[in-house]
């Protein structure tokens, strides 16, 4: 592979404009989280500070900016600062080969979905850190948990992809878009829907979101691995979740709901537009479920979700295989 | 196995339901009042327990009904009371009361044995000083008394108390 200067340089432009789109999508999405969380329970939400309380978010990054970092006695001290930084900072590369827009791709790659499916495994990697760092019970218990739930939703989400990608024919996100119309009866939600269902299944899992946040459950374990974090150390956890939630979000849109296509003209309005709807999901599903009990949680994945999404995958290849 | 997977998809349908009860929820108005800047119906401060308040004399009803028995500066935790008693009669000289130690668990209510507390709705009170949170309950009946010398209509501080002293006997 060779790395041109130009192609430096995009690379390195798309990942600032990444990092800026992170840090504002964590500002709105605190918004319209809480918003959201506020309306389903019949309350207003934020409110005071600001028009509508649009400022609380701004606020709330401020006063983490300004906290001490406390560190417990007896951690890790080069984990325990590492972990926050691994959990941010591979989100970045996550972003480089999605399709935002017919020419805005941070990274032409053609085997865009292995470096996504690669390197999602890191922000387990760095939740297993910062538990095990910070010498806790309930860091340990969530690192844990974090660890046994990832491995256990990284296959059928990996399966369900995989059957859009025996589709497509191709590893390049580019591509798979390409292969989808801009009507909604001819995205991959239509002739996928078994996969749709899995990977929104597993997307919330893969997030640490409810009703899959046993990572980090509050009523069990305080806050899970990241317990002992404060100011930006718990900062940058909780934009890398939000980042997460984004990517997550993105590589659905594009993977099923036609990415960047739509009416009128395509371009990377329908992308956001069609992430953010998938956000607004997330998070309506967050403050509508229980969390689950850890045997349930992995129940769902191995004895259903793992099941299904090798038939999909099988069916998929045989009608594949007979069509051509 | 074919139960299982009719009970999952009977799951998956309960599922929906919930997301369903949520989604109108979200349409639905808010119950939320903006307190300060709207004012609070008086239904909603029914069972409100604001600062205390003396009650009124059943007879007498702008005196307080307090005998100066000390029992309810006994019985509070928080020591937040100072009642001293007049030199005549029974009935207290200054009643005082500090809002800023008073943890408004009603044992004070409970061990008055002529019924003169009663928590009163309060609940627009601002203060940025500590000395302003020490009341002068004697000087806020009076102040009570002078807006409606007489009960017509049952006051809800006195209703939860004493049903009988909102009864009142035209002359």
């Amino acid at each position: 592979m060779d790395l041109s200067l130009i192609t430096f340089v995009q690379i390195l432009v798309a990942v600032i404009a990444i990092i800026c789109l992170m840090v504002a999508n964590a500002v709105v999405m605190v918004y319209v989280e809480r918003k959201v969380a506020g309306f389903i329970q019949r309350r207003p939400g934020p409110y005071e500070v600001g028009p509508w309380g649009t400022i609380q978010a701004i606020c709330d990054s401020m006063k983490l900016l300004a906290k001490q970092i406390f560190v417990p006695a007896n951690v890790d001290l080069v984990l325990f600062f590492l972990a926050p930084v691994l959990a941010f900072f591979p989100v970045l590369l996550l972003f480089l080969p999605i399709p935002f827009g017919p020419y805005l791709t941070p990274w032409k790659t053609p085997d865009g979905l292995v470096l996504i499916l690669a390197f999602a495994g890191f922000g387990v990697l760095s939740n297993l850190l910062a538990g095990w760092a910070s010498n806790n019970k309930y860091g340990v218990l969530g690192a844990a948990r974090a660890v046994s739930q990832s491995i256990a939703y990284e296959i059928p989400l990996m399966l369900a992809l995989m059957a859009v990608v025996f589709q497509a024919g191709s590893l390049n996100l580019s591509v798979i878009v390409e292969k989808q119309g801009w009507v909604p009866w001819e995205w991959n939600i239509v002739t996928q829907p078994l996969a749709f269902f899995i990977y929104l299944i597993c997307l919330v899992a893969e997030t640490n979101r409810a009703p899959f946040d046993l990572p980090e459950a509050e009523s069990e374990l305080t806050a899970g691995f990241h317990t002992e974090y404060s100011g930006m150390g718990f900062a940058l956890f909780f934009l890398s979740e939000y980042a997460n939630m984004l990517l997550v979000s993105f590589i659905c849109a594009t993977f099923f709901l036609g990415g960047y296509k739509g009416p009128i003209i395509d371009g990377f309005w329908w992308t956001i537009i069609k992430a953010y709807a998938v956000m607004v999901f997330i998070v309506w599903i967050r403050w509508t479920f229980p969390r689950v009990r850890f045997d349930q949680l992995l129940n769902i994945n191995w004895k259903w979700l793992l099941p299904l999404g090798l038939l999909n995958l099988w069916i998929t290849a045989i009608i594949i295989k007979v069509v051509n | 196995m074919f139960r299982a997977i009719w009970d999952n998809i009977k799951g998956i349908y309960s599922l929906l339901v919930g997301m369903a009860v949520t989604w109108d929820f979200f349409f639905s108005p808010r119950y939320t009042i903006h307190y300060p800047r709207k004012v609070v119906e008086r239904e909603n401060l029914e069972n409100y327990r604001g600062p205390l308040e003396l009650t009124r004399g059943k007879k007498e009803q702008d005196q307080t009904r307090c005998i100066s028995c000390q029992l309810c500066v006994k019985a509070c935790p928080g020591h937040c009371l100072k009642v001293t008693k007049g030199k005549e009669s029974k009935s207290p000289e200054s009643w005082l009361y500090d809002f800023s130690l008073c943890c408004l668990c009603g044992a004070c209510v409970e061990v008055c044995p002529t019924g003169a507390l009663a928590f009163s709705h309060k609940v627009y009170m601002v203060t940025t000083t500590r000395e302003a949170l020490i009341l002068d309950l004697l000087k806020d009946l009076k102040e009570r008394v002078a807006e409606t010398p007489l009960l017509v209509e049952a006051p809800d501080s006195t209703a939860s108390q004493e049903p009988s002293a909102a009864v009142v006997k035209e002359a």
